[in-house]
């Protein structure tokens, strides 16, 4: 629409609303494939920031296409990012809101949809209708509701505008948001009013560059202001003039059918027959974006909304990532990594090298922290080295930098303008889509290494909502201990230990109700896993929970020992830490031991206690007892994972129980040599051999 | 008339039906009573020009019902899911009455439907001793909704064993339904269409096979949006519950109702209301009606057994008993509810201690 009417104006200037500052980086935009954003920033501080992204289908971006295509100058007319770059969330009237709610409408962006985007009508008439539009609207408002910030920017447009029409002769045309057209119609105030208002507007050094930007970042929950829900579905209209719908419905078939979900061509045929009806039945002109979500809905995804997100996600905002090309001026996120690698004089080798960081000194903690940030962004520039153990306090990194790295960094220039804040970006990012316990655990534990309070907060967030989702037990325990001993330790790296005990004790309330069903008939191999889980989960308990959190995974023990059908490794190690811990007595582990065949328990009780098995008479009794009462083929069973328990012990260990055994216990010792039961023993013993 | 125990929506209604037919000035699709515009009306009430208010039969989302009546248009097979004691059924009835003016074409799905029920029967008199002939044939409701072109309703579709619901397939697709014996076959007029209703949580349900499935567009019915709509349900119904048991207790205590309501919302939405900890479902649906159950057994506890009042004690086996489906892990999932949550609010610490009992 925006094309056709400068096609039929063709004006000798075309004013958009932008920061004039971007003026000169309009020569760009030839090299640039959208969705781009414009990203300007405040010279002495990259920090304070903006974004102006454009999609393929965003007017002021077909207007600058225009203009390039037809060698015809852009100007940016919108009051200068020098003095908006601080103001932030002006809340003002909702112009369309008000027309689409007069019209009998319920969703403004259906409104806007229906009249302006499906109608046919000439685009000079429509342009001139909604400008009539906006006027009556605004004759209803008070100055007050416009916001001082909307007086400014306009009272800077008009101020551009006669500029414009001085510098040229021929038609000046204006790209700008509706609402603000009134305000630009002749008859126009004064020069002096404007100059009034605007005296005394911050200047400041501003520069910028354009960044890739892609259609996730576009759609208003990434949070940069005026963004639109769907790009995905505006793209494609722009796109597809004709057969809209039913190309729709066979890009979302092709979208499920990736997923190996059922989407027949027939599905997609009774699709697009519901969305025209249904708009039918709406008495709209031709299906929007409700009806065809709501068809896609009731026949591609059988009522079922998770099928029905993935269309969301991969069309109606689609995953299209812009690009700029190798010409245009690099970004401040590169900036920054300059001036940071100048600060603390780590230069851009090609070469390999070691560098050791003694966290204590602040210049090494800033390296480890840029380190691992530009790790995060997918510039693993330095990897640690974590073979050598060098306590908490120092850390190793294996550093070359590889000529590949600078198209990372200019890729990730659309997730901020500092490498801190950027990291801190990607990892929320990466937090909100964390979906299993040991990827949010992952991602906190980055954080905290990180330094970044932001994404710490969403880690432990990430990590709440996984834990409460994982039905596994184990899953949730084995987050457990690396959390502990962030807890534990973590006082280095300067988060609040407090935040991340609390994430634990989550994790440990969570995991300790589970634990017990977790080990029901599970086979060895989980069984195995089950055991270091317990016994790490214990360790990490003891570390760093508070008193209440230590009695719930005592409680759990205690219904893992008793629980019948758990896996005898697992339950057989609650047993002994129980045991250990004086819960249990001596007897009840004897009963406990007798009545399990299964010798899995027997070595998940003993495995690492030989001290205590060579120490403590009643336990070694107690075991001595169960080990002859067993029959024949019981022994035979019992053989091998017993070994395997017994041979994890130290030699010295193995020694001590060696004459434990030989020493005093066995009383009866009987001076006649008998025959017979050493020949029973003898051919038994090569039996086995 | 004769007083009868419940009339059907064409009955009862039969002056907003008409109010609305007279009003109608949209095209109707062939043979519908009304044009799906006014369809909606009578659905989601309104006003008419001349003045007859029609009352809302479903309250929820317009769009849901818009989409049901979409369906229905493009003559495509129409299937409403939800848990129990989301208004499928009423919904059903209330868009065959509509639109065919005739709600009673109604299948009942249980595990001993037979393909009679939804083909076509004999009468084995008449078929011995004339033979095989028009006369002795015994329509089902599928089959005269074929031949009127009316809506037909089909409850509890996936009750029904798998191999009955699959004869729908022909019906559904082809449109037309063959009588071998007669070697004819019956096509459906237009008009003709399907509206099943399914439980998808309950069990002893048979899955609908894919190739049924396709055939129906599905609107799934969610319970009710806000809690305060959900808890004047339940007050409602407890105490019409309450009278028609001739229970000696009091109402319900708004109170207890809420806390019931709350904690079913909280934990078939997977979180608690403020939104800050995330929690499991269990198995079980955890419908209204299951909550309407929740209190009047409550209720049945405090008036015989109790002082006459709703209390966590009366409340807590009840609550046991609707969340803990499977012993295992809805047990699991019951105790993590109570340590992460109830133990943590503080005025709930009467029913933290009366579950933990």
């Amino acid at each position: 629409m925006v094309a056709a009417a400068l096609e039929r104006v063709r004006p000798e200037v075309v004013l958009i609303e932008g920061p004039p500052e971007a003026d000169a980086l309009t020569r760009h935009v030839p090299d640039l494939t959208p969705p781009v954003a414009l990203l300007l920033h405040d010279e002495s501080d990259p920090s304070t920031a903006a974004f102006w992204p454009f999609a393929s289908f965003s007017p002021e971006w077909q207007a600058m296409t225009w203009a390039a295509r037809n060698g015809v100058p852009v100007r940016f007319f919108d009051l200068p990012a020098a003095a908006s770059l601080d103001s932030e969330g002006h809340g003002s009237v909702d112009p369309i809101g008000l027309l689409a709610e007069a019209a009998g409408f319920d969703d403004p962006e259906r409104w806007w949809e229906d009249v302006v985007e499906h109608s046919a009508s000439d685009p000079i008439d429509l342009a001139k209708a909604v400008a009539e539009a906006m006027a009556s609207v605004r004759a209803e408002v008070s100055t007050d509701v416009l916001g001082e910030h909307t007086l400014l920017r306009e009272a800077y447009m008009r101020r551009s505008l006669r500029q414009s029409l001085k510098d040229f002769d021929g038609e000046v045309a204006v790209v700008c948001g509706a609402w603000h057209v009134p305000a630009l119609m002749p008859p126009l105030p004064t020069a002096t009013s404007d100059n009034a208002l605007l005296k005394g507007l911050r200047r400041r050094k501003i520069s910028g560059t354009w960044v890739p930007w892609s259609h996730g970042q576009l759609a208003a929950s990434s949070g940069y202001g005026a963004g639109v829900d769907s790009p995905g579905w505006y793209a494609h209209l722009w796109e597809h003039h004709d057969d809209v719908v039913p190309r729709w419905f066979a890009k979302a078939c092709s979208v499920l059918r990736a997923e190996d979900l059922p989407a027949s061509t027939a599905s997609a045929v009774e699709a697009v027959r519901l969305a025209d009806t249904l708009a039918a039945l709406r008495e709209r002109p031709s299906p929007g974006l409700s009806e065809v979500t709501e068809a896609a809905l009731a026949v591609l995804c059988g009522g079922d909304r998770v099928p029905l997100q993935l269309v969301h996600r991969k069309l109606v905002v689609g995953e299209r990532l812009g690009s700029v090309g190798a010409e245009v001026p690099r970004s401040p996120l590169a900036a920054d990594l300059a001036r940071l690698r100048k600060r603390l004089r780590l230069p851009a080798s090609l070469e390999p090298r070691q560098l050791r960081l003694d966290l204590r000194k602040d210049t090494d903690r800033e390296r480890s922290k840029l380190l691992q940030h530009l790790e995060v962004l997918g510039v693993p520039w330095g990897k640690p080295d974590r073979t050598s153990s060098l306590g908490t306090f120092a850390e190793m990194w294996q550093l070359e930098w590889n000529p590949a790295f600078e198209v990372a960094v200019a890729v990730a220039a659309r997730h901020g303008t500092t490498v801190e804040q950027a990291a801190s970006t990607v990892l929320c990012t990466d937090a909100e889509e964390a979906d299993r316990v040991a990827v949010a655990s992952g991602i906190l534990s980055r954080a905290v290494g990180c330094e970044l309070p932001a994404a710490v907060e969403a880690g432990r967030k990430a990590l709440d909502r996984c834990a409460a989702k994982a039905t596994d037990a184990l899953e949730l325990l084995g987050a457990v201990p690396s959390l502990a001993r962030t807890v534990r330790y973590g006082s280095v790296r300067g988060t609040d230990p407090e935040l991340l005990r609390v994430a634990l004790h989550g994790l440990l309330a969570r995991g300790a109700v589970g634990l017990p069903l977790a080990c029901r008939g599970v086979d060895d191999e989980t069984g195995e896993q089950a055991l270091s889980v317990v016994d790490d989960a214990h360790e990490a308990v003891r570390l760093a929970a508070d008193e209440p959190h230590q009695q719930t995974w005592w409680r759990a023990l205690t219904k893992l020992a008793a629980e019948p059908d758990a896996h005898g490794l697992p339950a057989g190690r609650a047993t002994r830490l129980l045991w250990e811990a004086g819960s249990l007595d001596t007897d009840a582990v004897a009963v406990r031991l007798h009545r399990s065949v299964a010798s899995a328990f027997v070595a998940g009780f003993l495995r690492g206690s030989a001290t205590l098995l060579a120490a403590d008479p009643r336990l070694f009794g107690l075991i001595d007892e169960w080990l002859t009462a067993l029959h024949t083929p019981d022994f035979d069973d019992a053989l091998p994972l017993l070994r395997r328990a017994i041979s994890e012990f130290s030699p010295a260990e193995r020694r001590l129980l060696g004459e434990r055994v030989t020493s005093g216990a066995v009383e009866r010792v009987d001076d006649e040599w008998d025959d017979a039961i050493a020949a029973r023993l003898v051919a038994r013993i090569r039996e086995l051999l | 008339m004769t007083a009868v125990l419940r009339p059907t929506a064409e009955q009862e209604y039969a002056v907003e039906l008409e109010a609305l037919r007279v009003a109608d000035d949209r095209q109707r699709p062939p043979n519908w009573r009304m044009s799906p515009q006014a369809v909606v009306k009578y659905v989601l009430g309104g006003t008419l020009p001349d003045g007859t208010v029609i009352t809302p039969k479903y309250v929820g989302d317009r769009r849901l019902v818009e989409v049901a009546v979409g369906t229905l248009v493009t003559d495509r097979a129409l299937l409403l899911v939800g848990v129990p004691g989301t208004a499928k059924s009423w919904l059903s009835e209330h868009l065959a009455a509509a639109i065919s003016g005739d709600s009673t074409l109604v299948v009942q799905g249980t595990a001993g439907t037979s393909e009679d029920q939804v083909r076509y029967g004999w009468n084995y008199a008449r078929l011995i001793a004339e033979g095989p002939s028009d006369q002795a044939l015994v329509p089902s409701p599928v089959l005269r909704g074929m031949r009127t072109g009316a809506v037909v309703r089909v409850e509890e579709l996936t009750r029904m064993p798998s191999e009955v619901q699959d004869s729908f397939i022909t019906v559904l697709s082809e449109k037309s339904l063959p009588v071998p014996e007669l070697n004819t076959s019956v096509q459906a007029v237009p008009g003709f269409t399907v509206i099943a209703t399914a439980n998808d949580r309950d069990r002893g349900v048979n899955q609908m096979s894919s190739a049924l499935a396709r055939r129906f567009n599905t609107v799934v019915l969610p319970p009710p949006a806000t809690e305060d709509d959900e808890v004047q349900i339940v007050v409602t119904r407890a105490a019409q519950l309450g009278k028609a048991l001739e229970l000696p207790a009091e109402p319900p205590a708004l109170d207890e109702v809420r806390r019931v309501v709350r904690i079913f919302r909280e934990l078939r939405n997977g979180s608690t209301v403020d939104g800050r900890t995330q929690l499991k479902s269990p198995s079980g649906s955890l419908s209204t009606a299951e909550a309407i159950s929740v209190i009047a057994s409550g209720m049945a506890l405090a008036g015989h057994f109790g002082d006459g009042t709703l209390g966590a004690d009366e409340l807590a086996s009840g609550l046991l008993g609707a969340v803990v489906k499977d012993r295992v892990s809805d047990a699991a999932v019951w105790e993590e509810y109570l340590e992460t949550v109830v133990k943590e609010r503080a005025e709930w610490r009467d029913l933290y201690r009366a579950c933990r009992d």
